[in-house]
């Protein structure tokens, strides 16, 4: 890691170096540069290194459950008993069924797939999403809260949400689907880091 | 609590040593309540005694109502005055308000980002000023400036020295004799913009702040073109319309039947009636909106002054109600520059700035820093204010691959069929006739045009020191934002840009909106992109491309 990281840095200068306003190629359209193209390009984001836990796929089918089966359980008594809406409700039904379906055997496993975190003594970096898949990073040095939350759910299978602030309101990183004490492990470590690190106050 | 006396608010709160009592606000507010009793009661009693009219008829209720309405406010307006107090020590500003409810709410003086004087026409007939203390609140936290209406003009201006320029003690400087530069229109290349910044810093340990280093801009008449369309003219107009049939109808004479007797309507049919009524009453309301460009941006000028933690960008303006914005350069971190689709053709943009500490969704926008104008002035100036020795804003911008065009066609004709799916089916099961399916028809080939002005409204680029990117169909903003002021970065990827092997890089910030995005850029390309846009930040997160 260190090591990839030190070979990184050297490339990191050259290309910076290049990166002046007067040289608007270094990343410039993808057509017209293909030969003119930086060391960067060479390079892509790798994943994060840890998984979360399998419970998690439990977590997010329990969570689709919630969300769904009150819908269709309402569309089923309307259908019994309100006749005159019954072709619309047919509709709902049929939807409110999808959801749980995918909601239970697709989305968990997908996201299972998907969500990775990690987390170095400069920032914390984590992927997730099922349909719209996000990598997130932040600096340490920008960090302003680190929390261990836990929802009800997340209680019944002993999980915890990390979740990490930033000044910006949209910058925020959660990690959710971890075991209750690495989260808290890793919320005191990072408040303990961010505490040492100098931020900027912003 | 101690009371004090009036008097002691008069008196200067001198910056080397802060008045710690309690104070009140300026004891004028009395008078001028009083004033006000008197002017709103006026209408109502000239139309009794004068006029003759009729006190139990219909027509006086609305002259009683105001009469009301002014002298109430009145009396809560002194109850205000008699039960606020405000302090101002050395660490805190205090404010204590309200007669049931008591409210005591305190600043911490290093945590006070912005100190805006206002004047309404009232405010300033008495020499009065409205001192808005701004702490960077969050406005989704409920939180809101602290506000002091008001002190006399002399006491505001003291206490907004006093409070933006902390202990800094007042001393005379020849250096600070205004810059002979100030045109208003400084040469677009402005070999000086650099050293500008840079020397603000030791000329800033002096104090008096009313001398601007350098003016950006001042009242350009000619903008009020700019100004006059908008879809609030015809909610202007409306307003206008229905005060003036009002009032005519109050002194006997009907507007309404004056319009109708104007033209032959019946032979101009109802689709015509309908045009003449979109166009006549929209003209009111664009000369409206432009009669308001007047009154609210007379005498405007953007500047640079000093302050005690650097330098300031102040905004001046107003003709009846004034109103004085400084912002801590300190904190601005970029601007912005948005072009609203329908007025691209005139070149009209609004200019902002991003910085942290200023509420965003103020009334005021105390982020804007120019009325709506021509975008090529709007760019010369956010360049200035930005003092980079290149125009961020004349920068080169990539632009994005064609299969981003793609992606708004695919998005734009999905939500025709979508349209058209619902259409048909409404129609199907008789709610809507058969003949609305056309306007999917009619919807597609417009969300065509709107997917390729989207597209071409994508740009990116970086330059040494900011992250440059273009989007916007309605609003196509130009954002220029501080590499080093990158929090988070996102890159972000739905399943049909996965296809389509694009993405969307985001970069957050703690300043002004929160998060900028850059979508659809080439997949390998957001990964150069992300990575330069927040140095160093995702280096230890990359591998050699497999």
């Amino acid at each position: 890691m260190l090591c990839r990281s030190g070979f990184y840095a050297g490339k990191m200068n050259e290309t910076a170096l290049q990166a002046t306003p007067s040289d608007s190629r270094v990343i410039s359209g993808h057509d017209s540069s293909q030969s003119a193209r930086s060391d960067l390009s060479a390079l892509s984001l790798r994943p994060p290194a840890h998984r979360v836990e399998r419970r998690a796929v439990g977590w997010w089918m329990l969570q689709s459950v919630v969300l769904s089966v009150p819908i269709l359980a309402a569309a089923i008594v309307a259908y019994v008993l309100w006749e005159a809406a019954r072709p619309w409700l047919v509709l709902a039904i049929v939807a409110a069924s999808l959801l749980l379906i995918v909601g239970v055997a697709v989305e968990p496993l997908m996201r299972y797939r998907v969500h990775r975190w990690e987390t170095t003594p400069e920032a914390v970096y984590a992927r997730s999403g099922w349909l719209v898949r996000e990598w997130r990073a932040a600096p340490l040095s920008r960090v302003q809260t680190v929390d261990a939350l836990r929802g009800p759910l997340e209680q019944l299978l002993g999980l915890s949400t990390l979740r990490v602030t930033t000044a910006s309101s949209y910058g925020a990183i959660d990690i959710g689907g971890l075991d209750q004490k690495t989260a808290a492990r890793l919320a005191e470590d990072l408040t303990e880091i961010t505490q040492q690190t100098p931020g900027d106050a912003t | 609590m101690s009371t004090v006396s009036p008097e002691t608010a008069d008196q200067h709160l001198s910056a080397d040593t802060p008045t710690t009592t309690w104070q009140r606000l300026s004891a004028r507010i009395i008078w001028v309540d009083l004033a006000i009793s008197v002017l709103s009661v006026l209408p109502a009693a000239v139309a009794i005694w004068v006029f003759d009219i009729d006190a139990t008829g219909g027509q006086i209720w609305p002259l009683i109502g105001l009469a009301v309405l002014g002298v109430l406010g009145a009396v809560f307006d002194m109850v205000r005055w008699t039960f606020t107090r405000f302090r101002i020590s050395p660490g805190y500003v205090e404010l204590k308000t309200g007669v049931l409810l008591r409210q005591h709410r305190s600043i911490q003086r290093d945590r006070v980002r912005s100190v805006d004087v206002e004047a309404k026409l009232r405010h300033r007939m008495a020499k009065m000023r409205v001192v808005n203390i701004g702490a960077g609140q969050q406005s989704a936290a409920g939180e809101s400036a602290l506000s002091l209406d008001a002190l006399s003009a002399d006491d505001a201006l003291s206490l907004q020295d006093d409070l933006l320029n902390g202990a800094a003690a007042p001393a005379e400087d020849p250096r600070l004799a205004p810059d002979p530069d100030q045109d208003g229109l400084p040469s677009p290349q402005r070999p000086d913009a650099d050293t500008d910044a840079q020397n603000d810093d030791d000329q800033t340990a002096v104090a008096p702040p009313r001398e601007p280093i350098r003016v950006f801009a001042r009242f350009e008449p000619r903008w009020f073109i700019y100004n006059m369309f908008n879809i609030w003219a015809y909610v202007l107009a409306l307003g206008l319309l229905w005060g003036g049939l009002w009032l005519l109808n109050t002194v006997g004479i009907d507007l309404y039947g004056f319009v109708v007797g104007l033209l032959d309507w019946e032979s101009i049919g109802w689709v015509g009636t309908v045009l003449i009524a979109l166009v006549a009453v929209g003209a009111l309301g664009a000369v409206g909106l432009g009669i308001y460009y007047f009154t609210e941006n007379w005498n405007f000028e953007l500047a640079r002054v000093p302050s005690g933690k650097g330098t300031m960008l102040r905004t001046r303006k107003g003709l009846l109600t004034t109103r004085e914005i400084n912002r801590d350069e300190n904190r601005i971190r970029g601007a912005q520059i948005s072009e609203p689709v329908l007025w691209r053709w005139m070149g009209a943009s609004d200019t902002s700035v991003i910085t942290t500490g200023l509420d965003e969704w103020s009334m005021s926008e105390p982020a804007a820093i120019l009325p709506r104008g021509p975008v090529h002035r709007a760019k010369e100036v956010a360049g200035q204010v930005l003092g980079a020795p290149e125009n961020p804003f004349h920068a080169h911008l990539n632009p994005h691959p064609r299969r981003a065009l793609r992606r708004r066609l695919w998005w734009a004709t999905a939500l025709a069929l979508g349209i058209g799916g619902v259409l048909t089916w409404l129609a199907l099961i008789d709610v809507v006739p058969y003949t609305t399916i056309w306007a999917a028809a009619a919807f597609w080939p417009m969300s065509l045009l709107a997917a390729v002005i989207a597209y071409r409204a994508l740009g990116h680029t970086l330059t040494d020191r900011y992250v440059i990117t273009r989007s916007g169909l309605l609003n196509r903003a130009t954002t220029v934002l501080q590499r080093s002021a990158v929090s988070t970065i996102v890159i972000s990827e739905s399943l049909l840009q996965r296809r389509l092997n694009l993405r969307t890089v985001s970069t957050m910030t703690a300043a002004g909106g929160g998060g900028y995005d850059t979508p659809d850029i080439d997949r390998q390309q957001s990964v150069e992109f992300a990575v330069q846009a927040a140095p160093g930040l995702l280096d230890p997160f990359l591998v050699p491309d497999k």
